[in-house]
């Protein structure tokens, strides 16, 4: 193979190239852009997780309450007891695990969406203190309150007011700009963990529907090794019984209902028709470069080619317009494919507003925009296939090559 | 067969179905020779050469080149005795049109490993020979009819034959320009000594050989 001479072929023969990169290129960019919207979806599908730092949600649905006065637990996320979480820290693969206590307060002026969140942990909703638009986060040990600033807004609550939680006083010490933040720890006010579980365990109301001691939370926030998310998972629900609702990137996943998220055999199945049709495409090319070419073909073997160096020399032609094109393809469909945005629905039981209230029962969603790029794996592998390809096609065409006598295309008319 | 035969061919037929092309021709060509072979249009001269240089596998018979049996090779063998020992000028020139000048008169250097710079020198050295230093990057379309034929003979020369097949070198210039190409033919046999078995249906052209054979209806008449 000589590269020079694949160069000028590619770059003279213009019209020549230009149909055999857009034949070629088709199966390969096919390939490359299913699996890069494959890995989009993926890669979407975490982001409501990873804006609290987690791989794995964990909640436990329980009864309505009874009545709504005082504290009670929304009915999606109940008690999870210390031993369990004991437990639950000991399951391999947990690399870290942050709690959090949500609570509905029925106050008799007002209604709060309170949680409780922990002083300092990367893994969980105190990953909020990034989102503080005014004030400070919590200090240690101080019973202090955050508020949500469009809260904040709408009910008029500044810094260094103090509100009345189930009757309690706390200075209002920042305000938090939420919506920035995940759709799955938000609350009207944040206090400090401590507190909203001395809350939880004084609440009678809560009590009689979901038995809570003090150092009980009725939110986990798990990261996890990549590969063992879905061992965790199981493992969890093992410890809080099948019930228990265990958000994994791979459920978002399935509820974004796209023909990518359905599951990764179709992207399989589709890289495989993907690959065929690139197959197809590129024999029939070649086959018409052999056939473009065959006087060309003729002085290469009159002139000492061997059988193998003209295949080779073809193959190289075809491997570099596939592979180069379809990347380019893949990337300007990849580029134009990040405009698109994806709407990520939360699932009702981990919205923390009650459904009784305005707004409460809508549907909530997660957008953003789908982060389609072609990561260098893909991108070698394209590569990889194109050689495939190339070498596939190739030994198809290696009789069409070798039919080509120099003696008969040589032959002056 | 001589020992000084760089070339035989024994019995030698092609058939084409029911047609005879080339019928039990036997000839020698010795080393330094050129020999012309004339006859008309038709007359099975270019299928003759043909077997003769290995590109093509006769009926029946056998045909020695450079003291090796070629009737019998394979394709690739083939292939790479030519690369080592024929050069060929066609009347088309048949030149790559995507090649400049230099790397067509290269091109049966490709496959070999050699440094880039090696096989430019190589292609420089004998463009200039050609007179065609200016044009060492000039693409066929832009050489003449004479510049694309004495491109095709630098090329036959590149690998340092053992002998040339010229298939109607002058067939498609104009007489000044044949004229000037059939002198760079002679010079190479003159000075060089080099072996060249051509192929002309002008018997004017082949009288400048050496020896002239005469074809007809598939035979070789002298």
């Amino acid at each position: 193979m000589n590269l020079r001479y694949v160069f000028k072929e590619l770059t003279h023969q213009k019209r020549r190239t230009a149909i055999s990169v857009l034949g070629l290129s088709i199966g390969i960019a096919l390939f490359v852009i299913l699996n890069a919207l494959s890995l989009a979806y993926h890669e979407a599908a975490r982001a409501p997780l990873k804006e609290v730092g987690a791989d794995i949600t964990v909640q436990r649905p329980g009864n309505v309450p009874e009545e709504l006065a005082g504290a009670v637990f929304p009915c999606s996320a109940v008690t999870i007891g210390e031993e369990e979480i004991e437990d639950i820290k000991a399951i391999p693969g947990i690399r870290g695990m942050g709690k959090a206590v949500l609570l509905w307060i029925f106050d008799p002026n007002r209604a709060w969406i309170v949680m409780g969140i922990e002083q300092n942990n990367p893994v969980g909703p105190s990953i909020l203190k990034n989102f503080i638009t005014e004030g400070r986060y919590f200090e240690t040990g101080k019973p202090e309150v955050l508020v949500e600033a469009a809260y904040a807004r709408q009910f008029g609550i500044r810094l260094g007011d103090h509100v009345n939680v189930a009757g309690r006083s706390y200075p209002v010490v920042g305000l938090i700009d939420a919506s920035h933040a995940s759709k799955i720890a938000v609350a009207n006010l944040y206090l400090p963990l401590a507190e909203v579980q001395a809350i939880a365990a004084a609440s009678k109301n809560l009590q009689s529907v979901s038995p809570f001691a003090g150092e009980d939370v009725n939110l986990l926030f798990i990261r996890a090794d990549q590969d063992r998310i879905k061992a965790v998972a199981a493992a969890v629900k093992g410890i809080l019984g099948e019930k228990a609702t265990v958000a994994t990137p791979e459920s978002f996943l399935k509820l974004l209902g796209s023909l990518f998220a359905l599951s990764d055999k179709f992207t399989l199945a589709a890289s495989i028709i993907a690959m065929i049709i690139a197959i197809l495409i590129a024999f029939k090319t070649m086959a018409g470069n052999v056939a473009e070419r065959a006087r060309e073909i003729g002085v290469m073997k009159a002139v000492g080619w061997t059988h193998r160096n003209v295949t080779m020399q073809l193959l190289a032609e075809s491997i570099i317009q596939g592979f180069a094109a379809g990347l380019l393809i893949a990337q300007a469909a990849a580029f134009a494919l990040g405009f698109m945005t994806v709407n990520i629905p939360i699932p009702w039981e981990m919205s923390p507003t009650p459904h009784f209230l305005p707004g409460g029962g809508d549907p909530l969603f997660k957008t953003l925009r789908l982060p389609v790029h072609i990561p260098w794996s893909l991108a070698a592998f394209a590569l990889l296939l194109s050689v495939i390809i190339g070498g596939l096609t190739g030994a198809l065409l290696g009789r069409h090559i070798s039919k080509i006598k120099p003696s008969e295309v040589l032959r002056h008319e | 067969m001589n020992k000084s035969d760089i070339l035989v061919g024994i019995d030698l037929t092609k058939t084409y179905g029911e047609l005879a092309v080339v019928k039990g021709v036997s000839l020698a060509v010795r080393e330094g020779e050129f020999v012309s072979l004339v006859g008309k249009s038709g007359c099975g001269k270019t299928t003759l050469l043909s077997i003769l240089s290995g590109l093509e596998h006769p009926t029946h018979g056998q045909a020695f080149l450079a003291g090796k049996e070629i009737t019998g090779a394979s394709e690739d063998e083939l292939a790479l005795f030519r690369r080592e020992n024929v050069g060929f000028i066609f009347q088309s020139f048949n030149l790559i049109p995507t090649l400049s000048a230099w790397e067509n008169v290269a091109l049966p250097l490709f496959p070999i490993q050699m440094s880039e710079a090696e096989r430019r020198r190589r292609a420089t050295e004998l463009l200039d020979r050609m007179e065609l230093a200016h044009r060492l990057e000039h693409l066929p379309a832009a050489l003449s009819g004479g510049e694309k034929q004495r491109v095709a003979i630098a090329r036959a020369l590149i690998n340092n034959p053992k002998i040339v097949f010229a298939d109607e070198p002058t067939g498609n210039l104009d007489t000044a320009t044949g004229d000037a190409i059939m002198a760079i033919l002679n010079q190479l046999h003159r000075e060089q000594g080099m072996t060249i078995l051509m192929v002309t249906h002008e018997p004017e052209l082949a009288k400048t050989a050496d020896r002239v054979l005469h074809m007809q209806d598939g035979e070789v008449l002298s």
